[in-house]
């Protein structure tokens, strides 16, 4: 298996895709105790101009977040992790998560990060930054 | 509602033990295995700001941006002191209409004071006048 320290610039990271579902919207609200009703409430989201309940961008960052941490594993510490929600998940949506090495030092590799909606348009894009455990 | 007089208003500290039943729930629920690490976005999952006089997030807004710094690991029955600051509001208009911004800071620490990490999240609150369209 290829190391954390073998990655260089422009390498892509093992993707991870995720299909939500409005049962996961409900277990995450229970889970996180955000009941923000425009992930629960169908009327209340329509209401709110959303068209429909939309998954929480935190959800979303958790997705990005088990790639980073099934790629890291116990092999580096994941020091900084920053984005922005670009646009909305809805259940039933296809999210594809990817990542690709950006800077790399001795002791720590920078990643781009981004998830589309199946390949197209983008709802997340963001930052990591690794330090290698030596 | 939120307007830039509440810039600079804190929550007191509150002490959170990790719990490893919250956070199998959690990773369960996000949809990855519980492997006995705390997710990076677990911390997250306490941004619900104790900040007196305000409810933040309040029903209705949305996350624009979210950063995480992480100083040292945080593990499973660890226990953390933290606390939120509204750094910022301001207000944007744009082709969505008017909306309000409120950069919201929390830091954790450990019980002897060391940083831990620091959160801020960037949540919106869409004019409930204008028509609009914008993201989770």
């Amino acid at each position: 298996m290829k190391q954390l320290a073998d990655y260089h610039i422009d390498d892509q990271l093992p993707g991870r895709e995720w299909c939500p579902s409005h049962l996961q919207l409900r277990q995450y609200a229970e889970a996180s105790g955000d009941f923000n009703p425009i992930h629960l409430d169908e009327s209340y989201a329509g209401q709110a101009g959303l068209g429909g309940v939309v998954a929480p961008g935190m959800l979303t960052m958790a997705q990005v977040g088990v790639m980073l941490t099934n790629w890291i594993g116990n092999r580096g510490f994941l020091t900084k992790f920053e984005v922005r929600f670009e646009n909305v998940v809805r259940p039933g949506d296809r999210i594809i998560c990817s990542g690709s090495v950006k800077e790399k030092s001795a002791d720590s590799l920078t990643c781009y990060l981004q998830a589309t909606n199946n390949g197209q348009h983008r709802v997340l894009s963001g930052w990591a930054v690794i330090s290698l455990k030596r | 509602m939120i307007s830039r007089e509440l810039i600079g208003r804190e929550s007191k500290p509150v002490v959170l033990r990790i719990e490893a039943d919250a956070v199998r729930r959690f990773a369960e629920a996000a949809g990855m295995p519980f492997n006995n690490q705390v997710p990076p976005t677990f911390m997250g999952a306490f941004l619900a700001a104790n900040i007196s006089g305000v409810e933040l997030p309040y029903p209705g807004m949305i996350h624009g941006e979210q950063k995480f710094t992480y100083y040292q690991p945080v593990s499973v029955r660890a226990s953390i002191t933290y606390s939120s600051c509204i750094k910022d509001v301001y207000e944007r208009t744009g082709k969505l209409g008017k909306m309000t911004f409120v950069v919201l800071e929390t830091k954790g620490r450990n019980p002897i004071g060391e940083l831990v990490f620091t959160s801020t999240s960037t949540l919106i609150a869409p004019d409930k006048e204008g028509e609009s369209e914008t993201t989770c």
